[in-house]
C-alpha cells in the first residue's frame, strides 16, 4: 500500500544505495527486485539466517532488507541476523519486512536493533523511499507500528512523559507525531499538519524508535524476555 | 565472527550417551563442556561429603529427561515454526529399565537377608545396613520420576505401567523392612519401658517412610495431569487450525483457480482470506460483544468485501486499532457511524485508505482518511441522510464530535469522537496487561492535530 512510507526529497538522491535483500521466498524476492526503483540497488541476497549473516559480513552494505522469519541458524529469525551483525552495525542498518502483523514479531527485530519496520504490501516507491529514509539514519515506522507503539506505551490513556529523558513514556509531541503515523500520515504530511520540519518528524521518529528498543516498559520487556532478548 | 550469541541448550537428560541418568551428558551439552569433564568434576566431588552424590541425586530427580536439541527446537520462537506440525517424536524400542530392575531385586534379596539374619544370627553392621534398605527403598521409589519421562508414551494410556508399579511395591517393601529392622533393633536389648515410646516412634518411622514413598507418585500424577492437559489443549488447537485451513483457505485457493480471469473478484477474495487469516494467527479472537476493536475489525472486513471503489476494484483498508474496551450504546452508535465514513472513503474517495481508533479512559476515536478529494459538507442537501445524518448525527446525539477535514492534495478525513464512562477500558489485545490505570477525572492530553480552522461543523474546506 502506497502513503505507508513518506517520500524522500529529491534532493537527497545521489548514486543508488547497496541493499541486500534477505527473504526466504524467491518469489517475493524476485517481486521486489523488480518493484525498487533506480535510486536502490540490490548487491545480494540471502534467504536464511546463517547465509545472511556471512552475506552481510561479506558485503556490508549500508542496508539490509530483512525479512522477520527466516529459517535456519538457532531459528530466532531476522533478530538474530541483527544480532550476529552487531559488529557491522556502525556502517549497516536494517530495515525489517514482514507480513505478519503480530506485535512479538515487530519488537523481536526493532528490539534487535532494526531501524525501522514496513509491511511486505508495501509497493516499490514506498519501499525505496524507507531505504532512502534508514540508509539516511533515520527510523521508519509503519502506521501498524506506530499504532503498536501508542498501545505499548500506553499513550492512548493519556500516559504522555513529562521529560524528555523518560525512556518509559512518550513525549506529548512523540505521541502526535506516533497518532498521525498511526492514521496514516506520511512524514511530510505529519510535518504540515504539525507545523513543523520533516526533519523535526525524523528526530521524532528516531528519539520513539530509541524508546522502543530501550525501554523496560513491561509491556515491551515481556515480550523481549520471551525471545531471549535481554 | 558467525554466532555472537550461541544460545545455550536447556538442561535435559538425554537417552543416548547416559550412564546412569544422563544427568553428565545433560549438564554437558547445555554447558557446553566435554562429558568427561563434568564426570570427573563428579567424581572429585564425591570426598566432599558426598557433595558429587548429592548433586547427581538432584539434578536427576528435578531435571526432565529429553534431547536437549529437542527441547531447544520446542522453545524456539513460535513464528519459525508457527504451523508446524507438534506431534510427539514416537521412539520406538524404548529399553526396559533393566538396570534399576536388577537393581531393586538385589536390594529386595538383600532386605530378606536381613530379615533371615534378624530372626537368625546376629550382625555387626545392624545399624549401617537397615538404614541403606532404607534409603534404596526411597532411591528406587523417587527413581519414578526419572521414568515418568521415559514411559510417557506408554503411560498416557493407562496412567501407569508395570514398572511403575514393580518400584513402588519394591520400595514399600524395601522401606518397610528397613524400618523394621531399625524398630526391632532397639527393642531387641532394650529397656521395657520405652517400648511404648518406641512404637510409637517405629509408626511415626512407618508412616513417614510410607508418606516419602508415595510422595513421589502423587507427585508423577500431578506432573503427568498437567502434561495432559497441555497436550490435549494443544491437539484440540491444531485440529482447529487444520480444519479452518480446510474450510476456508483451500475453499478459497480453489474459487480463485476457477475465477482467475475476473482479477477484482480474486483480489476481494484474496484480500478476505488474507484477513481471516491473520485474524487466526496473530490476533486474540474476542468473543462477540466484548471487545469494540473486534467490532471494527468485523465492520472493516465487511466494507472490503461488499464494497468497491470507484473502478470497480476492491478497496483494502488499513486499519490500525489502539486499545479496547468492551463496547456500549455509546460505541455502538460510533460503530454505525464508523462503518458510514468506511464505506463513504471506499466507495467516493481514493486508495489507499485507512482507520485508526484509539480508546482513550475518557473518550474514544475514530479517524477514516482516503486519498480522494473529498466531498463538501455544505453543499450536502438537508434532504439527503447520508453523510450528515449517519454520520454526524449519530455520534452527536451521544455527545461526540465529527468532523470532516478535506484537503486538496491531501485527501478527505473524517475524525469522529465519542466521550465514554472510563470504567470498562479492556486490557490490550496483544496480552499486555493494563497497567492499572488512574481513573480519576482522567487529565487526558488531548492533542488534537491543529487542523484546519473552522472546519468542525460545516466548513469542510
Amino acid at each position: 500500500m502506497s502513503g505507508e512510507v513518506p517520500a524522500v526529497p529529491a534532493a537527497t538522491v545521489g548514486s543508488p544505495v547497496d541493499v541486500v535483500l534477505v527473504d526466504d521466498h524467491h518469489m517475493f524476492r524476485t517481486g521486489v527486485l523488480a518493484s525498487l526503483d533506480a535510486r536502490v540497488r540490490v548487491v545480494g541476497e540471502a534467504d536464511t539466517v546463517d547465509e545472511a549473516i556471512r552475506v552481510v559480513h561479506a558485503l556490508q552494505p549500508p542496508v539490509v532488507l530483512l525479512d522477520v522469519h527466516l529459517p535456519g541458524g538457532d531459528g530466532g529469525g531476522g533478530a538474530e541476523v541483527i544480532r550476529a551483525c552487531a559488529d557491522v552495525a556502525a556502517h549497516t542498518r536494517f530495515l525489517a519486512l514482514s507480513v505478519s502483523d503480530s506485535a512479538e514479531d515487530v519488537v523481536a527485530v526493532i528490539r534487535a536493533g532494526a531501524r525501522g519496520y514496513v509491511t511486505k504490501a508495501i509497493d516499490g516507491t514506498a519501499l525505496s523511499d524507507a531505504v532512502l529514509r534508514v540508509a539516511g539514519g533515520d527510523a521508519v515506522f509503519s502506521p501498524r507500528l506506530a499504532g503498536f507503539v501508542l498501545d505499548a506505551f500506553g499513550a492512548a490513556a493519556g500516559d504522555v512523559a513529562t521529560g524528555d529523558d523518560e525512556l518509559d513514556r512518550l513525549s506529548a509531541r512523540e505521541r502526535e507525531v506516533m497518532r498521525l503515523i498511526a492514521r496514516g500520515y506520511s512524514y511530510r504530511e505529519v510535518a504540515s499538519e504539525l507545523f513543523i520540519s520533516i526533519k523535526t518528524v525524523e528526530t521524532h521518529v528516531s528519539a520513539v524508535l530509541r524508546k522502543l528498543q530501550l525501554s523496560s516498559r513491561h509491556e515491551l520487556t515481556r515480550w523481549a524476555a520471551a525471545r531471549r532478548l535481554l | 565472527m558467525g554466532r555472537s550469541q550461541p544460545t545455550r541448550l536447556p538442561l535435559r537428560r538425554p537417552e543416548q550417551g547416559r550412564w546412569f541418568g544422563g544427568v553428565a551428558v545433560g549438564l554437558a551439552a547445555h554447558l557446553d563442556v566435554p562429558v568427561a569433564l563434568v564426570r570427573l568434576a563428579f567424581v572429585l566431588l564425591m570426598p566432599l561429603a558426598g557433595a558429587g552424590l548429592f548433586l547427581y541425586a538432584f539434578w536427576w530427580l528435578t531435571v526432565p529427561a529429553g534431547d536437549p536439541a529437542d527441547a531447544a527446537r520446542a522453545a524456539r520462537p513460535s513464528a519459525v515454526a508457527r504451523l508446524a506440525a507438534r506431534q510427539g517424536i514416537v521412539q520406538p524400542g524404548r529399553r526396559l529399565p533393566l538396570t534399576d530392575i536388577a537393581v531393586g531385586a538385589v536390594l529386595v534379596v538383600g532386605a530378606g537377608l536381613l530379615v533371615a539374619m534378624r530372626s537368625g544370627a546376629d550382625l555387626d553392621l545392624q545399624w549401617l545396613l537397615p538404614v541403606m534398605v532404607v534409603l534404596a527403598g526411597v532411591g528406587l521409589a523417587w527413581s519414578q520420576l526419572d521414568a515418568v519421562q521415559r514411559g510417557r508414551l506408554k503411560e498416557r494410556a493407562g496412567g501407569r505401567t508395570p514398572v511403575g508399579v514393580l518400584r513402588l511395591v519394591g520400595g514399600l517393601v524395601l522401606a518397610g523392612a528397613g524400618v523394621l529392622l531399625l524398630v526391632g533393633q532397639g527393642t531387641g536389648r532394650g529397656v521395657e519401658a520405652g517400648v511404648l515410646v518406641q512404637s510409637v516412634v517405629a509408626a511415626v518411622a512407618v508412616i513417614g517412610g510410607v508418606g516419602l514413598v508415595l510422595a513421589p507418585w502423587w507427585l508423577r500424577l500431578v506432573r503427568e495431569l498437567g502434561d495432559e492437559r497441555a497436550a490435549r489443549a494443544r491437539e484440540s488447537e491444531r485440529a482447529d487450525i487444520a480444519a479452518h485451513l480446510h474450510d476456508s483457505v483451500l475453499q478459497t485457493l480453489a474459487l480463485i483457480r476457477a475465477r482467475a480471469d475476473d482479477p477484482a473478484e480474486v483480489a476481494r477474495m484474496a484480500r478476505a482470506q488474507e484477513r481471516e487469516l491473520r485474524e487466526w494467527m496473530y490476533d486474540e479472537r474476542p468473543a462477540p460483544g466484548t471487545s469494540l476493536a473486534g467490532a471494527v475489525r468485523a465492520v472493516v472486513a465487511e466494507v472490503e468485501d461488499s464494497r468497491s471503489g470507484p473502478t470497480g476494484d476492491p478497496v483494502a483498508v488499513e486499519a490500525v486499532l489502539v486499545g479496547d474496551r468492551v463496547p456500549d450504546a455509546d460505541t455502538e452508535a460510533l460503530i454505525q457511524a464508523t462503518r458510514e465514513a468506511l464505506v463513504n472513503a471506499v466507495v467516493h474517495g481514493r486508495p489507499p485508505v485507512s482507520l485508526y481508533l484509539e480508546v482513550g479512559t475518557a473518550e474514544v476515536e475514530v479517524f477514516v482518511r482516503d486519498h480522494g478529494d473529498g466531498f463538501d459538507v455544505e453543499s450536502i442537501g438537508p434532504d439527503r441522510f447520508g453523510v450528515r445524518e449517519s454520520i454526524m448525527g449519530r455520534v452527536r446525539r451521544r455527545g461526540g464530535t465529527a468532523t470532516v477535514t478535506c484537503r486538496p492534495g491531501r485527501g478527505t478525513e473524517v475524525h469522529l469522537r465519542v466521550p465514554v464512562r472510563s470504567t470498562t477500558t479492556l486490557a490490550e489485545p496483544p496480552g499486555a496487561t493494563a497497567e492499572p490505570q488512574v481513573q480519576a477525572p482522567v487529565p487526558v492530553v488531548q492533542v488534537q492535530a491543529p487542523v484546519v480552522p473552522a472546519d468542525d461543523e460545516g466548513g469542510a474546506r
